[in-house]
């Protein structure tokens, strides 16, 4: 597609509503209901729900985080560094609770330093004077861990020994052979994944981090040295799972902490609405109504937005090869 | 200077090896079926893609036969009709294209290569396959594109300029055969400038020929550039080595990866 994507758009609306993406796609009749406030809890446990034929619980189609996008990732609904949302206003508890599921204060536990650095970027972030507070989701990097899930809805495939995650900005393969990770000097945006299935949960071990994603616009972050295990627990329905990631960097935090990310289905139920459920109709006349995604594009049509944003366009070559 | 040491034999080997990894279009038709070889099927019964495949030879630098130069080794050519059949001012622009191909061939800002190209660059994807669609994850880039095989046809909304087309496969026997249309005119079919419209149309034949080895043919029409529809052929063969998995290259994110996190930059 040639129009103009505009990766994240322009900043704290796209809490809200896709702004450009919104012209093939109806806004929804009540954005207050995109969002919501609560966690379900939901337990590990047994997965009695349909198998594919290799055993894994069949978790396959379309998902989305449901409390918000990545502005604010203590306070999700917060909104954006300078750019607080009409319900920053409200008594805290009106709002979704922080990410940060461990500690109980909802923070995350950086070393004074590296406390420092998020600070800043966050400080910077609204008039981004260097390259560095510009967030590279805005540059389509990849969302990387876990800000892939906080961005737009996403698409679980299913093969024997795989789940593929299909995000707008980039793709996550893993492994569920037990294979070992890759060696440890090779540094990727989604690190390297290799999981199994523990009844109803989805147990993944991150590594090979590069820590160049960041968690969301107020700069939060971990390291190339860190290590990621994660854990997808699916509801015995399969319409909800909660993404539980413990996130371990001792150059970073001052002890490993936990973030949780609710997540609900998407299906030919929902209406789509250009960001959790960006898709279209499948042209097959007669049969019952499904939805498919198109082709996923950032880089190639990516441009500067609202506010100035330096550096996003690149017209030389990256690569000499 | 080399080739006066060379005995006879060990020239003609050498040549064969040039030769080996790109054999001229008309060697690459599937065998007749006197004994063919056993090839992996899903439970469906249906040839099974599963698995990471990568091209060997020298289409990526030049579709069309050539002699070596600075920038690509010398290659046979995998365009079955010999060369590809310009209309004349298109021609002239896949000069111009040929010129500037030190700065203008997409792939170096590491932009989706397209279909077919992506096929045949040299760098491995990873098929997954399930009954209703085959799911290609390049390890190049951002390039992710689904074939579906559900029935489903091409979407009402046309236009839509896409970068890998929209995929639409059926089955002709142990044929996967994909319609891809509604391109945009961004991408290259490979290092030498060769190019299409928006007006592309490809029709790509998937053909396991044993456990390892995908014959791949890619028939490109285009009234805006082409006078009639040319054939790509080459081989895909399974990447075999030890644990060898897809290592992420979103390689559009070099120029700024040095500022994070939280750093000056390089």
């Amino acid at each position: 597609m040639k129009r103009l994507l505009l990766c994240t758009a322009a900043l704290g609306l796209m809490a809200i509503a896709p702004t450009v993406r919104a012209q093939t796609a109806p806004a929804p009749a009540n954005a207050a209901a995109r969002w919501e406030k609560t966690v379900p809890v939901i337990a590990s446990g047994d997965w009695t729900g349909a198998r594919l034929p290799d055993g894994q619980p069949d978790v396959g189609g379309f998902w989305s985080n449901t409390i918000s996008n990545h502005s604010n990732f203590t306070d999700p609904q917060a909104g954006p560094p300078g750019e607080p949302s009409a319900a920053a206003k409200l008594p805290r508890d009106q709002r979704a609770p922080s990410r940060v599921s461990d500690p109980a204060d909802g923070q995350i536990p950086y070393l004074p330093a590296a406390r420092a650095l998020q600070e800043d970027f966050a400080k910077n972030f609204p008039n981004p004077v260097k390259p560095r507070y510009i967030e590279p989701l805005a540059r389509c990097a990849p969302a990387g861990v876990p800000k892939s899930f906080m961005w737009h809805g996403y698409e679980v495939r299913q093969y024997t020994g795989y789940v593929v995650f299909l995000f707008d900005s980039g793709t996550r393969v893993i492994k569920l052979d037990g294979s070992p990770h890759l060696p440890p000097q090779i540094k990727l945006w989604n690190g390297d994944s290799r999981g199994h299935w523990e009844g109803n949960t989805l147990v993944v071990d991150v590594t090979n981090n590069n820590g160049k994603a960041l968690f969301g616009r107020y700069g939060d972050f971990m390291s190339e040295n860190a290590k990621v295990a994660e854990r997808f627990v699916f509801d015995p329905a399969g319409q909800r799972f909660n993404y539980i990631a413990t996130f371990t960097d001792p150059t970073v935090y001052t002890r490993p902490w936990t973030a949780t990310i609710p997540a609900r289905r998407f299906t030919a139920a929902d209406t789509p609405d250009g960001w959790h459920f960006d898709v279209k109709p499948v042209n097959q006349p007669g049969r019952p109504l499904r939805y498919e995604h198109a082709e996923r594009i950032c880089a190639e049509n990516n441009g500067p937005f609202g506010g100035g944003a330096v550096g996003v366009p690149s017209e030389e070559a990256v690569i000499s090869r | 200077m080399a080739s006066n040491t060379l005995k006879p034999l060990g020239a003609a080997l050498l040549l064969a090896a040039l030769a080996w990894p790109v054999p001229s279009p008309a060697e690459t038709v599937p065998a007749p079926a006197t004994a063919p070889a056993p090839i992996p099927r899903t439970a469906e019964g249906k040839p099974d893609f599963s698995g990471i495949w990568q091209v060997l030879g020298e289409a990526e630098y030049d579709l069309e036969p050539h002699t070596g130069r600075r920038d690509a080794p010398p290659g046979p050519g995998v365009v079955v009709s010999g060369t590809i059949p310009y209309r004349p001012e298109a021609l002239a622009q896949r000069q111009r294209n040929f010129e500037v191909r030190g700065k203008d061939d997409p792939r170096l800002k590491c932009f989706v290569l397209g279909v077919p190209r992506g096929i045949y660059y040299q760098a491995p994807f990873q098929i997954f396959q399930r009954p209703a669609d085959l799911t290609l994850v390049h390890q190049f880039g951002n390039q992710v594109r689904t074939i579906r095989t559900d029935g489903s046809l091409h979407p009402e909304e046309q236009h839509q300029e896409l970068w890998l087309g929209d995929s639409r496969g059926r089955w002709d026997g142990d044929t996967l055969v994909v319609d891809v249309t509604d391109f945009n005119e961004e991408t290259w079919l490979d290092r030498a400038g060769n190019y299409h419209s928006e007006e592309l149309h490809v029709i790509e034949r998937w053909t396991l020929i044993d456990a390892n080895t995908i014959d791949y043919r890619a028939t490109l029409d285009d009234p805006k550039v082409y006078t009639k529809p040319w054939t790509i052929n080459v081989l895909l063969h399974r990447r075999r080595d030890k644990g060898f998995q897809l290592i992420e290259d979103y390689c559009y994110t070099l120029d700024y990866a040095p500022f994070y996190p939280h750093k000056e930059g390089k």
